[in-house]
């Protein structure tokens, strides 16, 4: 039988459409966008980053996510959960973010970078959420977690469910003994220039225009006992003695590039990927990185180079001042409809608290969950847990973002000697000065 | 309508039914251009007017209350910083409408004379430099950010230890970064000035040139008294084009310098972005927009009056 040319065309495609992943895999509990049956009768959304999804980039972590997923989605099928994406480009998504939920179109459930909350709690967008967590759970959170996900009155708005954490990497073939101080750190990499000769760069860190660079540099501010902010959340790091140790922790990387310890590139570093890049090209000697470069290098080096690099806390100003910043990613409900709430902390108690920082290889949160979870009995893995008790967030205020933004610049002006650190830190303090009324 | 249509005296004497919506149209053009003027309005005017407005606000992301006032211009034309991102600004857009234009009719007059030449290759020569401008400028950026890269993977350092040259800060002298962000915005842009100057040359009649070869004119002189000329109105709306482009440009230099070392590459554009989504200080990036605005509005006066006097 010859169909006529309409006749064709319908048949084609109509047999494309019964091809299509969705019509064709109906009965798949996982999709790219989905969470559970497609005609299940309730249904909500979900923005995660694509990172810490069904979506992640690398086979391995796409599929335990799917897997993760396909077991919720067994658990409840009720639901179909609409999985949105959600980028890197943090501060641009969460402004949109922001925007969508003033005029209630935010997602029902949504990931929301940790030093954002503050933000998100003092716009009112956001549900309460103590209740679907027990006591226990929350007192075994990490000390500097609760601040930032409470309000005032003490009530939780977003579950914290991964951190992470800044180290010192060194490669211990060129630095055996991990420094301790600002000036053990600056020796040994002046040492490790030595021996290995041209070519290689003693100690990398962030120092462009990214909030990665504040987040290295403020652990040497913290180790000297320095705040951004007071108790009222007024910004103080302009005033003494925060603006000298402001002023130390700068000169420090100064010091570190006028002395050759450094190459004066890290004025241009903006992201991790460059210092891991680094490490597993043999470049570096030392470097600050996320805990997250570990599993990196392992996957990038030949066991026996890999077996050469070890971890320990960042230095400070004397080897008893020491600290170390600690960021991660949160989930929070913009739903006012309480089951899509119950909804979103059922989908992150069951598929992130626990098991997914387990199959993507991140931190928990929680203290208990360091034993309760085979992958992060390790040594490896003991150890950043002591060091997560001396970890510190960002200031849990709407403000840090600006004061983020202005000792960017001002860390950034001074390395590039566009500006003298006095000069820089002056006018990031005027700054945030003009901009505390809109935060008021 | 349709009764005017009916009534109509051409569309008696045509009698067709197509004919008759050609002639009401004809005379009534307001309908041919009211569903554009709608889009427009809908999705330029009113954006565009919207900005104004907040501009003349203190709107932020972090308060849906707001009043009005003009203390975000005052602020912004205040501020310390102004003078560098203007500056930047200047700098990465004269620096690109020279790079392109000139490497532009670079290419465009390769490519005419090797297609007059009948040479091959020439085709696949303008499908590479076209590449170019395909690629997203996010893209371009990463690429970029490889070739300037100062660690040993650096492309461009590496071609210079070669020869061995020291190193170059590309990115991390605050002097040499705008240049390398301009040299970037370059190689990306090139592409759009070889169209438009290659369609330019291509308007100028051989004829001329075998008049001039006749008369005994050098290359450069035919160049000078007959390409040149003859070219200007392609030059000219080249540069108006390559102008907006480049002030319009955040997404190359976002990821390729974040606007540093300190300010040193913060453009005007990149300057809007950072005060809406990092200071969260809407009325403050509509004034910057407000500013973008005004200079792409005073390019296009400048292409449109000197237009008029060429004809």
């Amino acid at each position: 039988m010859k169909l006529k040319p309409g006749s064709r065309l319908f048949a084609i495609l109509l047999s494309g459409l019964l091809q299509s992943p969705d019509v064709a895999h109906a009965g798949d509990l996982v999709a790219p966008d989905r969470i559970g049956r497609l005609d299940a009768p309730k249904s909500f959304s979900f923005r995660v980053l694509t990172v810490h999804s069904n979506n992640n980039a690398q086979p391995k972590f796409a599929a335990r996510m799917a897997a993760l997923y396909e077991k919720y989605a067994h658990t409840h099928p009720d639901w179909r959960v609409n999985i949105q994406l959600m980028s890197l480009q943090i501060p641009q998504e969460h402004a949109r973010l922001l925007e969508q939920a003033r005029s209630g179109t935010a997602p029902d459930c949504s990931a929301v970078d940790s030093f954002e909350v503050p933000l998100f709690i003092r716009a009112g967008v956001l549900q309460p959420i103590d209740q679907y967590f027990t006591k226990e759970e929350i007192d075994d959170l990490f000390p500097f977690i609760r601040p930032i996900v409470s309000d005032a009155e003490g009530h939780i708005y977003a579950w914290w469910w991964t951190t992470d954490l800044r180290l010192l990497y060194r490669n211990m073939a060129l630095v055996p003994d991990p420094p301790r101080t600002w000036q053990e750190t600056k020796q040994a990499a002046m040492a490790a220039k030595r021996a290995a000769g041209p070519g290689l760069e003693g100690f990398l860190f962030n120092g462009g225009r990214n909030e990665t660079t504040t987040v290295d540099f403020l652990p040497q501010f913290w180790a000297q006992g320095g705040k951004l902010v007071d108790e009222r959340g007024t910004p103080v790091f302009g005033q003494e003695p925060n603006k000298t140790y402001l002023l130390n922790a700068i000169a420090f990387y100064r010091d570190l590039i006028q002395s050759g310890a450094s190459p004066a590139r890290v004025a241009s570093i903006s992201n991790y990927d460059d210092l891991t890049a680094a490490s597993i090209s043999g470049s570096a000697a030392m470097m600050v990185n996320g805990d997250w470069a570990m599993s990196q290098m392992r996957a990038a080096m030949k066991p026996e180079t890999f077996a050469k690099w070890a971890v320990s806390m960042l230095p400070g100003p004397t080897a008893d001042q020491r600290s170390t910043a600690s960021g991660g990613w949160t989930f929070a409900s913009f739903s006012k409809d309480p089951v899509k709430v119950k909804a979103c902390m059922d989908l992150v108690r069951e598929v992130y608290m626990g098991p997914a920082t387990e199959v993507l290889e991140r931190l928990p949160t929680r203290q208990s969950e360091f034993n309760s979870l085979p992958m992060f009995r390790t040594d490896f893995y003991l150890q950043i847990k002591q060091y997560l008790k001396l970890g510190q967030a960002r200031p849990g205020l709407p403000i840090y973002t600006e004061i983020s933004n202005r000792l960017q610049i001002a860390i950034s002006e001074a390395l590039a000697g566009t500006r003298t650190p006095e000069a820089a830190v002056d006018e990031a303090v005027d700054q945030v000065a003009k901009a505390a009324a809109r935060y008021q | 309508m349709t009764s005017a249509v009916k009534q109509g005296p051409r569309h008696q004497r045509s009698g067709g039914g197509r004919r008759g919506w050609r002639f009401d149209l004809d005379r009534h053009p307001v309908w041919w251009l009211f569903p554009l003027a709608l889009l427009l309005t809908a999705f330029y005017l009113y954006p565009v007017l919207e900005v104004v407005r907040t501009s003349f606000t203190d709107a932020t992301l972090l308060n849906s209350a707001y009043s009005y006032t003009l203390a975000s211009y005052r602020s912004v034309l205040a501020d310390s910083a102004l003078p560098q991102i203007w500056l930047a600004t200047v700098i990465f857009v004269a620096g690109s409408v020279i790079g392109q234009t000139t490497l532009g009719l670079l290419i465009a007059l390769t490519l005419e004379a090797g297609f007059r030449r009948r040479l091959p290759g020439v085709r696949t020569v303008q499908v590479v430099v076209l590449a170019t401008w395909i690629i997203p400028g996010v893209a371009s950026a990463i690429i970029w950010q490889l070739l300037l890269s100062e660690a040993n993977f650096g492309f461009f350092n590496a071609m210079l230890g070669l020869f061995s040259l020291s190193p170059v800060p590309w990115l991390s002298d605050a002097k040499v970064a705008i240049w390398s962000a301009t040299l970037a915005n370059i190689w990306r842009g090139t592409a759009l000035s070889m169209i438009l100057l290659y369609a330019g040359l291509k308007t100028i009649s051989p004829g001329l040139y075998e008049a001039a070869a006749v008369d005994g004119a050098t290359a450069l002189q035919a160049f000078r008294y007959i390409t040149l000329p003859r070219l200007r109105p392609a030059l000219l709306i080249n540069a108006v084009i390559v102008s907006v482009f480049s002030l319009n440009t955040f997404e190359l230099v976002m990821p390729l310098t974040g606007g540093g070392p300190g300010r040193s590459t913060e453009v005007l554009a990149l300057a809007a972005y950072n005060a809406v989504f990092h200071d969260f200080n809407l009325a403050q990036g509509s004034v910057l927009a407000v500013l973008m605005l005004l200079l792409n509005l005073a390019f296009t006066a400048v292409y449109w009056l000197t237009s008029r006097g060429l004809r």
